[in-house]
């Protein structure tokens, strides 16, 4: 499939401002990264917090002025705007916050909320809106009554559905996810990923996918991209990912996730990720890294190419045991 | 055999409120051997953080204890004299961010909890402090002493809050899930101190999650809960590997781990104030059966520890 949503050499750096004399460095939340989404495809987005996945999406979504690189979608470079222009050709591209419930006005009915992303959109006849907002509530499996609701009177999964009807109103293309199950119990879980699968096919959308729960992103995603202190350190098709993980950070946190057997596999990852102002030089990963040779402090690994549809970044990947 | 650390026996709680009667949690069994680690598993609404706070004397305003006993080290704590033993329950709270105030000291609060509850000199409990923290492993313990909150990660400062649960020598430590404001990387550390803490200090550890992949690291046995019940019961590998009651089996089918067709389950948890007469599972049941909504199941014995509030536990699911 061809690429819809790509990035390349992607910088985004926050908190720099001019001062009187002199200016301020800011941190590189997101430092040259390279993605492509294939359309039709949900790709996942995975790291510890803080390595820049949630600033990466806003960057996407054009929420956040890249500081360098290029953004395109569906061919067409939209890099270099100012936010409201980035956010105005990005339409097709949408997103659903981590916490829908909060992302909701507690004074407002469901359907004002709902309305109100289409009036902003350009459509403002009345009937026409409800008509829609009925369709569309009815496919995320709600009852169009729900409309006349207030969000406190939702559960957490019905908020999720909401969120999810909120953006489809506008019908995107690519729907950014941001950790759309965390905090869901189990059973709702599950019946947010199914829902979230036939929309997929319904309504033809692409979705970036991003969480730090590798059992569901596992499940789910095509591809995934492993994301660290603002760097790409390993992307491939998820079944190699998960089969055949080659960079230690991937390994690290794939053995960390816990399992239902209860088996522990691998060595665990001691230590925090060091701050984004204190970047460590060469690999930034080998403070942390269990395989780490004497250059890894002084090199930084580029991403290359590690089977079909396999990339990592890691000086060491060739010396190191298959997983 | 020894008396149990914690021993629950028909425990009922209710809550009057705007909506009615709320009778959060209903006939609750459960026990912690001297050295176990008990994980109490379920859903939101299920009763966990209620049965929390109940053995930890926490319970609202207006909350009531009709029935049942929760014994801890063979005493009542729910009776007027008992009640003072709760101090050698420690508590680990669920979130590292909220539990500390910002403005003091971490160390200064942890002490202050000790000279509550805790004997000796302030000395005493500096150097017993120092010592904890070099258990729960903190880096520069002694520094650790004189920083703020914001001065830990997220992982320290859930080990500064394991400190605190163990700085009153307690007899049985109750976690409420512990690890799921953290990182995968941040909790497998955790889980892992944990563990160690157990195994080396002959801990007796209550756990409640809603996450079985951290239960199955960390509990020998586990209590699943549904709707104020305690649905089925047993050691967690038996329970894992072959769950019986049909509101397990349904869960556990909606793990990423075994999911095969993400199917959820349908209905959803009855609020408190309107629970279904019998089996509070009978409306959600695929194998429901003319008798389940006239009487509440008794647990059934299984053998080998496990237990299970269903008769029709051997019929399967369609």
């Amino acid at each position: 499939m061809p690429e819809i949503l790509g990035a390349t050499d992607l910088v985004v750096e926050l908190g720099a401002g001019r001062g009187l004399l002199r200016r301020r460095a800011g941190v590189r939340a997101v430092d040259g990264v390279d993605i492509s989404v294939a359309e039709g495809e949900t790709f996942g987005i995975v790291g510890e917090s803080g390595c820049g996945k949630t600033t990466l999406a806003r960057a996407l979504l054009g929420l956040q002025r890249e500081s360098a690189g290029e953004i395109r979608l569906e061919g067409r470079a939209v890099s270099g705007l100012h936010p409201r222009a980035a956010r105005r050709v990005r339409d097709a591209v949408q997103y659903v916050h981590q916490d829908p419930g909060a992302a909701l006005d507690p004074w407002w009915r469901v359907g004002a909320t709902l309305a109100e992303g289409l009036a902003i959109h350009g459509l403002t006849d009345r009937a026409e809106q409800r008509a829609r907002i009925a369709e569309t509530l009815a496919a995320v499996g709600l009852d169009a009554a729900m409309a006349d609701r207030y969000p406190h009177e939702l559960s957490g999964g019905q908020q999720r559905r909401i969120g999810l009807a909120r953006i489809l109103l506008l019908r995107p293309k690519v729907v950014i996810l941001d950790e759309p199950t965390a905090g869901l119990d189990l059973s709702v879980q599950a019946a947010v990923l199914r829902l979230l699968r036939d929309l997929r096919t319904r309504f033809g959308l692409t979705y970036v996918f991003i969480s730090h729960d590798l059992s569901v992103v596992r499940r789910v995603c095509d591809r995934v991209a492993v994301m660290y202190l603002g760097r790409v350190v390993e992307h491939g098709s998820a079944a190699t990912l998960f089969a055949e993980p080659r960079h230690p950070y991937t390994r690290a946190l794939i053995a960390a996730a816990p399992h239902l057997d209860g088996r522990e596999s691998g060595p665990s990852l001691p230590g925090d990720p060091p701050s984004l102002r204190a970047v460590p030089p060469g690999c930034r990963f080998h403070p942390r890294c269990a395989a780490a040779a004497a250059g890894c402090a002084q090199r930084d690994p580029v991403l290359e190419e590690a089977g079909a549809d396999h990339a990592v970044a890691c000086l060491r990947w060739r010396d190191l045991d298959a997983a | 055999m020894s008396t149990p650390v914690l021993q629950v026996d028909g425990l009922a709680v209710h809550l009057r409120g705007e909506g009615g009667l709320a009778r959060i949690l209903d006939d609750v069994a459960l026990t912690v051997p001297r050295g176990g680690t008990l994980g109490v598993v379920g859903e939101s609404g299920c009763g966990k953080s209620t049965l929390l706070r109940a053995i930890l004397g926490i319970l609202p305003r207006g909350a009531e204890t009709p029935s049942g006993a929760i014994l801890f080290e063979g005493r009542d704590i729910l009776s007027d004299d008992g009640a003072s033993a709760r101090g050698r329950i420690g508590f680990v709270p669920q979130d590292p961010y909220l539990s500390l105030n910002p403005v003091f000291r971490a160390g200064d609060q942890i002490l202050e909890i000790m000279r509550r509850h805790a004997p000796g000199s302030r000395r005493d409990h500096r150097d017993r402090l120092i010592e904890l923290f070099r258990a729960v492993q903190l880096p520069d313990p002694e520094g650790a002493l004189r920083k703020y909150p914001h001065q830990f990660s997220g992982g320290q400062r859930q080990r500064l809050l394991i400190a605190a649960a163990l700085s009153c020598d307690p007899a049985l430590v109750v976690a409420d899930e512990p690890t799921t404001a953290l990182d995968v990387t941040t909790q497998r550390e955790i889980l892992a101190l944990l563990r160690a803490l157990v195994a080396d200090r002959g801990l007796s550890l209550l756990f409640v999650t809603h996450d079985f992949g951290v239960l199955a690291a960390i509990c020998a046995d586990v209590a699943v809960l549904y709707a104020g019940r305690v649905a089925e019961a047993g050691p967690t590998r038996a329970v894992l590997d072959a769950p019986r009651h049909p509101y397990t089996r349904m869960l556990l089918a909606c793990h990423p781990d075994r999911a095969t067709d993400l199917a959820g389950i349908p209905g959803t948890v009855p609020a408190a104030t309107a629970q279904p007469q019998g089996c509070r599972f009978h409306p959600r049941c695929p194998i429901v059966q003319p008798g389940c909504a006239a009487q509440a199941p008794p647990m059934v014995a299984l053998g080998a520890g496990r237990g299970v509030a269903c008769p029709w536990h051997e019929v399967a699911l369609a």
